[in-house]
């Protein structure tokens, strides 16, 4: 999905050689480029090392990170136990390297399906408009009359913790988003001639969705399920540290902070550093997020 | 829709059916223009709110009587059955949906299942924390994204420009409970400089008068109670507008480099004005509106953030409540709090809209 994208940030497409007459673009143009070029490649890398840790890092660390070791609170360095211990003796490099499975799950799960769902409801909504649309987006406008935080935790209370209810909660409350934003881009492309042909040539309302609206609209709504994706990483892992996500037994980032925040003053790398581990996960996420659509406003068209 | 059914009949009966007309003409353009419609949508969306609130709770897996009577290995299935007559748990959905209604309105909303308190009396003693939170937060946010904001644009493509750009993104993309850990321990632990647990020492026996404690200082003369109140306000409050500082950085820096790019300042300029001049009375003056929608859009949003950050630095708000209820199943405690948070967020949306609505004429015409 991204080569597309970031092919598009080649010369030929940007703006600068679309207008010669602009004098200094080129130059002003080239430096943008230069100055996104470090903060994607950070991007990249952050989300790529963290995939590979997460996925890897458990088989190479077979150390259980349930097993209490009876030595609770070592310090960094530790012989057999790299990070040392939490309060329960528990090695904190397999808690770690474990935890951040859940976070990357539910994150990534929850911002796909609001993703799709959202635009799903989005793109009906802006195509067939009428009673239907009025329907879809006044549904997603109550949705809208709560903060997100308060949907979620209240879905989640509804549902119950567990990884499976957590992302349906934080999917729904990012739903109306992506169904505002399809609707939206879809309303402006309803009536272009491309669209009218298909119309005339009797193509049906899901084909005609699927196969000539979508491909105009994806690569804003990739922008948008980049940028959703921070905002899913920081509710999933609130939503643990509130003791409401995953059960207390299977490690989890958030709930790490919560469990190291009673040692605060003494131990305080027990909740330093998966708090570090979640924010450099938004945070790359978020400027992934950047990079992407600053792509996606050069491509010719894509920007509108 | 039901305002015009209301007038015509008195109307209809003194004049003739021209008037009629003209009366309800005028209710219809009343209706549809900005400001009324706006209006009347509060209550709207305020029922809606009550709606799915009163049935989020009725969702809740087990009943609260089940929950009351756990314990209590003794109790018979009468006393049971009484206790949820008691409760008004018996009746049909729509009588208890219309005892929910009258009990918001005349301030009772049942009793905490935990505490054995009444949910008004909580609320009403954690109502104002969460108000003052949100505020200070909103102030800071709004002062430090906005000023950066105009910094930024002012050395746009500069390193200047680069670093804070780059400073928001981060900024916005910390999650609350991490800023708030990190400002705990590097403000709270290691420089030891500021509070990090409650509102208020348990010393000075501060009794609530209003709630708020600038407020109550004045009131009670005890203006002792100000620097330990700010002190613990502090890192509540800026580690919770961290996130929305960063997002009003950049709101502000495209609003005011979109401004600047209009046709009105060209004709600033050509007129001969200075550029501070067109700085002030045209760019910032134009850029307000979106800058304005987004930070106070932001005030709700900063609400639902001091869920989490209440819970971090244990801030006795609504937030904390809110938690609490949803961890201990607390049936009465959480359609409180759920209902106080998201008619808050309901009144400070609408409240934004209207203020939006009378900084920009342009708004104003259909």
């Amino acid at each position: 999905m991204s080569s597309p994208l970031s092919g598009t940030a080649s010369p030929v497409g940007g703006p600068a050689s679309a207008s010669p007459v602009w004098s200094g673009a080129r130059s002003r143009w080239r430096r943008r480029t230069v100055l996104r070029r470090p903060q994607a490649w950070f991007a990249w890398g952050a989300l790529a090392l963290f995939v590979l840790v997460l996925a890897v890092g458990p088989l190479i660390v077979t150390t259980d990170p349930l097993a209490q070791d009876f030595a609770p609170l070592l310090p960094f360095g530790s012989p057999g136990h790299l990070l040392g211990t939490d309060d329960l003796g528990r090695d904190e490099l397999a808690r770690i390297l474990a935890g951040g499975r859940p976070l990357l799950i539910v994150s990534v799960a929850s911002a796909l399906s609001a993703g799709l769902v959202g635009s799903g409801l989005g793109m009906v909504a802006g195509y067939c408009g009428g009673a239907l649309g009025a329907a879809v987006m006044w549904t997603m406008d109550v949705l809208l009359a709560f903060p997100i935080v308060l949907v979620a935790i209240l879905m989640v209370a509804v549902l119950g913790g567990g990884s499976g209810n957590a992302i349906v909660a934080i999917a729904v409350s990012q739903v109306p988003y992506f169904a505002r934003l399809a609707k939206n881009l879809t309303v402006a492309e309803r009536d272009r001639d491309y669209v009218r042909s298909a119309r005339a040539l009797g193509y049906r309302g899901t084909a005609i969705g699927l196969r000539e609206i979508l491909p105009n609209l994806s690569g804003q709504l990739m922008v948008q399920a980049t940028s959703t994706l921070a905002v899913t990483a920081g509710l999933s892992s609130a939503l643990s540290y509130l003791g409401l996500g995953q059960d207390a037994a299977t490690p989890d980032w958030g709930y790490m902070v919560k469990a190291g925040q009673q040692f605060i003053f003494s131990y305080p790398w027990l909740c330093l550093l998966p708090g570090l581990l979640i924010t450099l996960f938004a945070v790359a996420c978020n400027l992934l997020g950047d990079d992407l659509r600053d792509a996606v406003s050069r491509t010719p068209g894509g920007g509108r | 829709m039901s305002a015009p059914t209301q007038a015509p009949p008195q109307a209809a009966a003194a004049t003739e059916p021209g008037r009629v007309a003209a009366v309800w003409a005028f209710l219809v353009r009343t209706v549809r223009s900005p400001v009324p419609r706006r209006l009347l949508a509060v209550p709207v969306v305020a029922f809606v709110v009550m709606l799915l609130v009163f049935i989020v709770a009725h969702l809740l897996p087990g009943d609260p009587v089940t929950q009351m009577t756990a314990t209590n290995s003794q109790i018979t299935p009468e006393q049971v059955a009484q206790l949820r007559r008691e409760l008004g748990l018996s009746a049909p959905l729509p009588v208890q949906f219309g005892d929910y209604l009258k009990g918001i309105f005349t301030g009772n909303m049942g009793t905490s299942l935990y505490s054995g308190r009444s949910v008004t009396s909580l609320l009403g003693a954690a109502l104002p924390v969460t108000v003052e939170l949100a505020l200070a937060a909103w102030l800071i946010a709004t002062l430090v994204g906005v000023v950066t904001g105009m910094i930024a644009a002012h050395y746009k493509d500069t390193w200047v420009d680069g670093l804070l750009r780059t400073s928001a993104t981060v900024g916005f993309s910390l999650p609350w409970f991490v800023v708030a850990l990190l400002g705990a321990i590097v403000f709270g632990v290691e420089l030891n400089w500021l509070p990090i647990l409650g509102r208020m020492p348990n010393s000075l026996n501060y009794q609530p008068t209003t709630g708020f404690v600038l407020i109550d200082a004045v009131v009670q003369n005890r203006y002792e109670l100000i620097w330990p109140w700010f002190q613990h306000l502090v890192l509540p409050a800026t580690t919770l507008a961290a996130t929305t500082a960063g997002y009003l950085t950049r709101v502000t820096r495209s609003a005011f480099l979109d401004a600047r790019t209009q046709p009105f300042v060209r004709t600033a300029r050509m007129k001969g004005l200075t550029e501070r001049a067109i700085a002030v009375k045209h760019v910032l003056r134009n850029s307000a509106v979106p800058i304005l929608t987004m930070s106070g859009l932001q005030l709700g949003s900063l609400l639902g953030g001091a869920v989490i950050t209440e819970s971090v630095f244990s801030y006795p708000g609504v937030g904390s409540l809110l938690v609490q209820a949803a961890e201990r199943r607390d049936y009465f405690l959480l359609q409180g709090t759920a209902l106080t948070i998201g008619l808050l967020f309901t009144a400070v949306n609408a409240a934004v809209d209207l203020a939006v609505l009378a900084v920009d004429p342009r708004l104003r015409r259909d």
